[in-house]
This record gives structure tokens, C-alpha cells and sequence, in this order.
């Protein structure tokens, strides 16, 4: 048994192209709201601490994770912290070459055992150090709408 | 600080609770591109013409629409092309109130109308799933003998969409 037809010319080769519509609309949560409007505002981060389990969750969050705790207080933290990992991505989102890479950092912010996935800005890739110190770069009061985006990037801290 | 009383387990959001509330929208750009094969690549060339191709199995006499390069019965390649008519009849149907993003279709606007249509010239129970228009939605029943109505044929483009809907043949 074999195929008794075959295409021979690649010509000849079709394909159905389309796109899946998809939207979504993502709202914070109630930690969560508190946390973003606080950036948007006052350009501070907020975070949640469990007495309980002597953690202290950043973003800030209702609920603990380990106990199931209440967590009705948050607390301030400065908008800065350790360079925990980071990664050079030098691919588009389709897959085509960036002639500039960019660089995403994973940070550990300081005074919590949060970590924020942002870029990493405002550095050459030879200076780039696991621990290092880095802090924000916020987009002006003005432009700040709520959002992950209301941080431009991470960029190491002054010495 | 203190975050501020909120109901246990949660609440819907009203449109209102969206004016107050940071959100983020986002479309994700979800693009494909769908291998046709041999079968399909003819299926839909045909389709741009205005024709109906199908594929017949000597084995099982049966005529497969849309066609297929493999008897998924007998399990052997299949054999002749033929064309199968624009016309058929209603195997199944549904009256669908909402659309592809889960809104309402509007008070007084039809329904989509989405359909299996038998075609005539291929097997019994052989069918394409499309849509039904130009139609009163009491009177569809299955068995009803429906008819291709087709895009102009210029703005034909090999796809299924090259015909837009079934009508009731008179």
C-alpha cells in the first residue's frame, strides 16, 4: 500500500492561514489593586507579611499561601533589590532576530521574599551580576496608568 | 495600612466596579498556519472555482467530502476525484444566540445558523458543517434541501468562506 498521489512541487504546497481571536480583561484582585495604585500614585511598592510564617509576600496579597492566613496590613517597601537571575533574549516574540537584546531580570526586593519579573535597562551585559544591586526606573507620574509597565525597568543602583 | 473590607469568596465585577478597578487588557496574537495536504489543497482550489471536489474509496463505494487522500474505513488510499453538486440537505442544525466572543447576539438580529448540510453526490450522512441564512427559523427542519449560495467570484480566496451560506431551495 503506498500514497498514490504526491505533491512534487513545492508550489503546488498550500496552507490555511488564520488567527485565534482572543481578549482578556485581567483585574488585580484586591491585594493586587492596592499594589498597582500605590506604584501609579506614590511610586511605592506594598507588600503583605504573615507573622505566622515569617514571610513576607511582595506583591502584596489577601491571602497566605502557606497558613491560609488573613493578611489585612501591608506594608511599604522601597522600590529596589537584588538581582536574584536574569536572561539575554535576543528572539522577537515571533520568533525574528532583535538587533538589541533585552534583558530580563528576575529581582528579589528587598526587605521581602517577593520577586518582580522586569526588564533590566540602563546596564552594558558585561556588567550584569548575579546579587547585584539594582532599583525602578519609573515612567513620570503623569504616564503611570496602573500597570507592570509603570516600571520602566530595573537599572543598577548607585554605588 | 489597612486594605479595605472586601465580601469572603469573592464578587462579580458590574461594569461600574470596571470604571474603579486598574485592569490590564490584552490580545494575545495567537497566529497559525494550517498544513492542507493534498486532499484539502484541492478541496479549496476547486471551492475558488465554485465547485465541490470530493474523493471516492473503491473499496467501501463511498464518496468522501471534503475529500481525503485516506479511507479511514478501509484504511487504504482513496481513488477517484469527483465533483459532488452545491446542493444538499440539512443533517443537523442549531440556533446559536451568541457569538464567537460569548456576547449576545442583539434583540431582533437572526442567529447564526450553523449547519451540516449533506451534499448530493456524496455518501449518505457524508456532510460539511456550515451556515444557513435567507431563512424563516421556523421552518428549518432536517431533510430540508438546501442550496450553496457563493461569493462573487472574484472575491472568492479558496476557503470555505467562499461560500457564505445555505438557502432553502425551492
Amino acid at each position: 500500500m503506498s500514497i498514490t498521489e504526491k505533491i512534487h512541487k513545492t508550489t503546488e504546497l498550500t496552507n490555511f492561514k488564520g488567527q485565534i481571536p482572543t481578549n482578556y480583561l485581567y483585574t488585580y484582585g484586591i491585594a493586587g489593586e492596592n499594589f498597582f495604585r500605590k506604584i501609579k500614585d506614590e511610586g511605592k511598592f506594598t507588600a503583605s507579611r504573615c507573622e505566622e510564617c515569617d514571610v513576607t509576600y511582595l506583591p502584596a496579597r489577601i491571602f497566605c499561601e502557606r497558613c491560609m492566613g488573613h493578611l489585612s496590613k501591608t506594608i511599604e517597601v522601597k522600590p529596589q533589590g537584588e538581582l536574584y537571575s536574569f536572561t539575554v533574549c535576543w528572539e522577537n516574540m515571533d520568533g525574528s532576530r532583535k538587533t538589541e537584546p533585552d534583558v530580563l531580570a528576575a529581582v528579589k526586593i528587598d526587605g521581602t521574599d517577593g520577586v518582580l519579573v522586569h526588564y533590566l535597562g540602563g546596564v552594558s551585559l558585561d556588567e550584569i551580576e548575579i546579587g547585584m544591586q539594582v532599583e525602578a526606573v519609573l515612567k513620570p507620574k503623569k504616564d503611570r496608568e496602573g500597570s507592570i509597565f509603570d516600571i520602566k525597568h530595573f537599572k543598577p543602583s548607585a554605588k | 495600612m489597612e486594605l479595605e473590607n472586601y465580601p469572603l469568596g469573592g464578587k462579580a465585577l458590574s461594569d461600574k466596579d470596571l470604571e474603579n478597578s486598574l485592569f490590564v487588557k490584552h490580545k494575545p496574537s495567537l497566529k497559525y498556519a494550517w498544513d492542507n495536504g493534498v486532499a484539502i489543497s484541492r478541496y479549496l482550489a476547486e471551492l475558488k472555482e465554485g465547485r465541490i471536489i470530493a474523493k471516492k474509496c473503491r473499496k467501501c463505494g463511498r464518496t468522501l467530502v471534503p475529500p481525503r487522500m485516506f479511507c479511514e474505513l478501509c484504511w487504504v488510499p482513496t481513488d477517484e476525484w469527483v465533483y459532488v453538486e452545491d446542493t444538499g440537505v440539512v443533517n443537523t442544525f442549531s440556533l446559536c444566540y451568541i457569538n464567537w466572543d460569548a456576547s449576545l447576539v442583539p434583540k431582533g438580529k437572526d442567529p447564526h445558523i450553523p449547519a451540516v448540510i449533506e451534499l448530493d453526490g456524496a455518501s449518505k450522512g457524508m456532510g460539511i458543517m456550515h451556515l444557513l441564512g435567507e431563512v424563516e427559523l421556523d421552518k428549518i427542519k432536517i431533510g430540508m434541501k438546501v442550496k450553496a449560495v457563493w461569493k462573487a467570484e472574484k472575491e472568492r480566496e479558496g476557503s470555505i468562506t467562499d461560500i457564505l451560506y445555505w438557502k432553502p431551495l425551492e
